[in-house]
């Protein structure tokens, strides 16, 4: 569906990403995650064309026809979409950039907004959701998220997530989220990207990210597999190791504990910061 | 073929277990096929409905929808959906698998304790007046 081919970026003398490369195919749900700062908005910005590359390029396949814009939803806190007009008319614009005939605001209807409100008077959490009603609209092919779930209330952040159940059912959308927080997402994201210094330093499909990351409880730290970070207690340690396979077993005097999303994150950034 | 309604049932996805969700979610539709909660020809729910109801990717009901149908378990009516199938023998090879996997993972429990068989034995008796 995309493909990111040796895409170089900087901010100012700050580089980014330097010979960057990343491929995603069709329908996959690809969760891209890292450190603050390590680049993963500005990745998206990128694909979804708000920024422009340096170098490099940033191929689509044929389904997103000549312009991607119009079949890619990116939502993201930063982008600031029709703050000084009122919802109705944000609407009319929307539909006329895109070429719609119709438009289902059911969404809108279902989370109190009023047509005659600014969208800057709404809340954060209607934003999104407004936001997110505009993307529905356009049926679009890829869908960008870029770390809003957890800034808005549980109730709509449900909401939010049921939709993007909802569009996966109905057809093959390939989302790419970037995010810091997972235990909502985990059973919707199929493959995860860790980013490090602008490189992917993990990429793995998230089954298999998991029989991978293990959590050792013991005295001594295991000789293998490689150690990404630990935590000391005053009698015993615990070890996040990577990459598990069953052949260290054995070889491992302690207890093997399998971890969720949220611990196999913090595995990986806890060895950044040691 | 009118199907009866859907019988509902709740599957608990252990978030940690390194078991994949797909398989957990595949087990759990077995036990109930197996215990005879499900019986022959009820529908089960939709690919859409089971991963909005247990928040996953629907991707994965598709993956265990079809393999419970290649292994025989369910089968599908297009346009209508997915109902369960019962071969008797197959249900029975299952449930025996079932009791054998229980059974020793029971035992490996106790013996962990420190009893015995004949101490297992004698439980079962009493447990069982």
């Amino acid at each position: 569906m995309i493909k990111l081919k040796d895409l170089s970026f900087s901010y100012g003398k700050l580089k980014v990403f330097e010979n960057f490369n990343l491929q995603v195919p069709e329908g996959q749900v690809c969760l891209i995650t890292g450190i603050n700062g390590v680049g993963k908005s500005t990745l998206l910005r990128l694909i979804a064309g708000v920024l422009k590359p340096a170098g490099g390029e940033i191929i689509f396949s044929e389904k997103m026809g000549d312009d991607p814009r119009k079949k890619l939803g990116f939502i993201s806190e930063i982008l600031s979409l029709y703050e000084s007009l009122k919802v109705a008319q944000a609407i009319e614009l929307h539909m006329s950039v895109y070429n719609l005939s119709h438009f289902d605001d059911s969404l809108i209807r279902h989370t109190k907004i009023e047509y005659s409100q600014k969208i800057k008077e709404l809340s954060t959490g209607q934003k999104t959701i407004f936001h997110l009603n505009l993307i529905l609209s356009i049926e679009p092919e890829l869908f960008l998220i870029d770390e809003i779930i957890h800034s808005i209330d549980a109730y709509l952040r449900r909401i939010f997530l049921d939709q993007l159940i909802q569009l996966l059912s109905k057809r093959k959308l390939t989302v790419i989220m970037v995010n810091l927080n997972f235990h909502d997402i985990e059973h919707i994201v199929e493959r995860v990207i860790l980013l490090k210094a602008g490189k992917v330093a993990v990429d793995e499909e998230i089954n298999a990210l998991k029989t991978k990351v293990k959590k050792v409880i013991s005295a001594a730290p295991p000789q293998s597999p490689s150690i990404l970070s630990q935590i000391d207690y005053s009698d015993h340690s615990e070890f996040f190791v990577y990459p598990y396979s069953e052949k260290h077993k054995e070889k491992i005097d302690g207890e093997i504990i399998d971890l969720n999303l949220t611990e196999i994150v913090t595995a990986f950034i806890g060895g950044e910061y040691a | 073929m009118k199907g009866k309604k859907e019988k509902f049932f709740n599957i608990k996805v252990d978030v940690k277990s390194a078991l994949p969700v797909y398989e957990q979610i595949k087990r759990a539709i077995k036990l109930a096929i197996i215990s005879g909660y499900l019986e022959e020809n009820d529908r089960l729910m939709s690919l859409r409905e089971m991963a909005l109801k247990l928040k996953i990717n629907p991707n994965t009901i598709i993956k265990v929808y079809y393999q419970l149908e290649v292994e025989g378990f369910i089968y599908s009516r297009p346009g209508a959906g997915y109902f369960v199938k019962l071969d008797r023998r197959k249900i029975q090879k299952e449930k025996r698998e079932l009791f054998k996997d229980i059974t020793g993972e029971y035992i490996s429990r106790i013996i962990k304790l420190g009893y015995s068989l004949e101490d297992m034995i004698r439980e079962l008796s009493r447990n069982a007046k």
